[in-house]
């Protein structure tokens, strides 16, 4: 159930979605709240661009339901709402960004101003600019030209930065951080880590049309008990291999790293096994390796 | 659940602002069409050199009276059905296919901006195909049809524009985006040679040269010119309206269940 009143700018509920055998959705719980930056992280085929579909109303979803603003997402003034910018979309070629901006623009109630969308992306030298001429980065900065342009209360952005170089990707980053700041909301796909690590307030992670965990960065990572302990030790690998909690261990030159899931326990027998243990380091696994680790299915 | 109490209303879409939203829509329809040289170069050009060869240089001495008349009919209703035809037959096959179509779906585009906004481009270069082709009548096609007639007739003819968009937008609507423009071009020059726009009919062919809404637009043009015609006006307008329905009808059934 979904009720106007509780705060959510879009929300599916129990959505499943099916291509012929393949299962796309399988039952998925996504609420994006107001004002955050919400990440969904998750391999090929996790479902993520059929979730974003579906709250689009490109998609109907085959059990459950999507709401856009309280609403259902065919309803045009939900849409209204929203900015998009899709993974494979081919525009007019002929038509120059400028105009696709103006086009684009008077969709929307109260867009931005033409000068401050064209700054805001970062397309200033590309409005004269035939949209074919343009490669394929600088089509990427059009596209989210036209996903901001209308000054939504929330974004869509499913792969935003795949093709961009460092500084195209670092504006949108600013970009991004400063339509968040005024109060918008963002549904963000990546397979970059780290962009997810620097913009997301939240976190979901997708798995074969589930999801399978969510909350903050930190949060995410803290799910994945396993820590990584590199040392230089004169103790036996076969010693260590042995100990309670030590799922693994290698030695490469001189350096010895174990991966185990209770760090404190196997460093202290370590520290009481070895007085001329050296260069101690600990580290949490990254988003990264939590992200590998969550996304693997125990089955297979 | 989260602390905030209400979900955050969109602003309103003004009325005003909607009526924008269609033309801006139909200006850069046209704009790109204009800059599309493997669309507006066959839509502009094929009937101004058809009329051109046909009507001037082939005819000849020949082209007085009656036959400069008929002639100036047969291209003219030729010209105006193609831009809605070419418009709607290849660029939804093909917009269907690039997924622009799945984009302006995603977009709070107007409900009915694109089809509305290929229509007000097929009227833009309709007029601009009947602007020439009537210069040409007039200074070197021996049509001598008073000014007033020949507005009238063009209005007439620009009716044809709406028919013309249903079959291009039935045919975009079902054809592959690789081989719409092969079905228009057959669908085009098909029409305007069974329903005898250029040249006379004879047998089966003129039996069932009623079966083409081109032959019915032509009846309408003869009709609103003085000139001889065949048939009701009143029933070549519901033969044109009922194709229309019919044609828009199956498209839409197809388009929204595929997107």
């Amino acid at each position: 159930m979904v009720a106007e009143g509780d705060g959510a700018l879009a929300r599916l509920t129990g959505a499943k979605k099916r291509y012929g055998a393949t299962v796309a959705l399988d039952g998925l719980d996504l609420e994006v709240r107001p004002g955050e930056l919400l990440a969904l992280l998750g391999p090929n085929g996790a479902g993520k661009t059929t979730a974003i579909g579906i709250l689009l109303g490109l998609q109907e979803p085959d059990a459950g339901e999507a709401r856009l603003f309280g609403r259902s997402p065919h309803d045009l003034a939900a849409r209204r709402g929203v900015g998009v910018m899709m993974q494979e979309v081919m525009l007019p070629d002929a038509l120059r960004v400028g105009d696709l901006i103006s086009q684009v623009r008077a969709y929307y109630p109260d867009p931005l101003g033409f000068d401050e969308a064209v700054a805001l992306a970062g397309v200033e030298k590309l409005v004269q600019r035939p949209y074919v001429k343009l490669s394929g980065g600088q089509k990427r900065q059009v596209q989210f030209a036209l996903a901001i342009c209308g000054r939504p209360r929330l974004l869509f952005l499913d792969e935003p930065t795949t093709g961009l170089d460092v500084t195209a990707r670092e504006t949108m980053w600013a970009t991004l951080k400063r339509v968040v700041k005024d109060g918008a909301s963002i549904v963000l796909t990546t397979h970059y880590i780290e962009e997810a690590e620097a913009l997301a307030d939240r976190v979901v992670v997708m798995a074969k049309g589930r999801r399978i965990a969510g909350g903050t960065v930190r949060e995410i990572r803290s799910l994945v008990v396993r820590k990584r302990i590199d040392c230089v030790t004169a103790v036996e690998l076969s010693a260590i291999e042995a100990w309670p909690d030590v799922i693994a261990v290698s030695r490469e030159g001189e350096r010895t790293a174990i991966t185990a899931n209770d760090a404190e326990g196997v460093v202290r027998r370590l520290l009481a096994a070895d007085k001329t243990l050296a260069d101690l380091e600990v580290r949490r696994a990254g988003l990264a390796d939590a992200f590998a680790e969550l996304t693997q299915e125990p089955a297979e | 659940m989260t602390a905030s109490p209400i979900t955050p209303a969109v602003p309103a879409m003004p009325f005003s602002r909607t009526v924008r939203a269609y033309l801006s829509d139909a200006k850069y329809e046209s704009i790109r069409l204009f800059r599309t040289p493997a669309f507006s170069v066959p839509i502009l050009a094929m009937p101004i050199l058809f009329y051109s060869f046909f009507g001037i240089v082939l005819a000849g001495k020949s082209n007085i009276g009656q036959l400069a008349n008929n002639l100036f009919v047969g291209w003219t209703v030729y010209g105006v059905m193609g831009p809605g035809l070419f418009g709607f037959g290849i660029l939804v096959a093909v917009e269907r296919n690039q997924g622009l179509l799945t984009f302006k779906r995603a977009l709070p585009m107007p409900t009915g901006s694109y089809l509305a906004s290929k229509l007000m481009m097929a009227y833009v270069f309709a007029v601009a195909v009947m602007i020439m082709l009537v210069g040409i009548a007039v200074t070197m096609g021996h049509v001598t049809l008073p000014a007033a007639t020949l507005i009238r007739m063009a209005a007439v003819m620009s009716l044809g524009v709406i028919p013309a968009c249903a079959v291009g937008l039935f045919i975009g609507a079902y054809a592959p985006a690789s081989s719409a423009a092969a079905f228009a071009n057959i669908t085009y020059l098909g029409m305007a040679f069974l329903s005898g726009l250029f040249f006379p009919l004879s047998g089966f062919l003129h039996d069932i040269r009623s079966a083409w809404p081109t032959y019915h637009l032509s009846q309408l043009a003869r009709a609103s010119g003085g000139m001889k015609s065949e048939g009701e006006p009143l029933v070549h307008v519901a033969v044109l309206a009922a194709v229309t329905v019919v044609l828009v009808a199956l498209a839409a059934r197809k388009l929204s269940r595929k997107g």
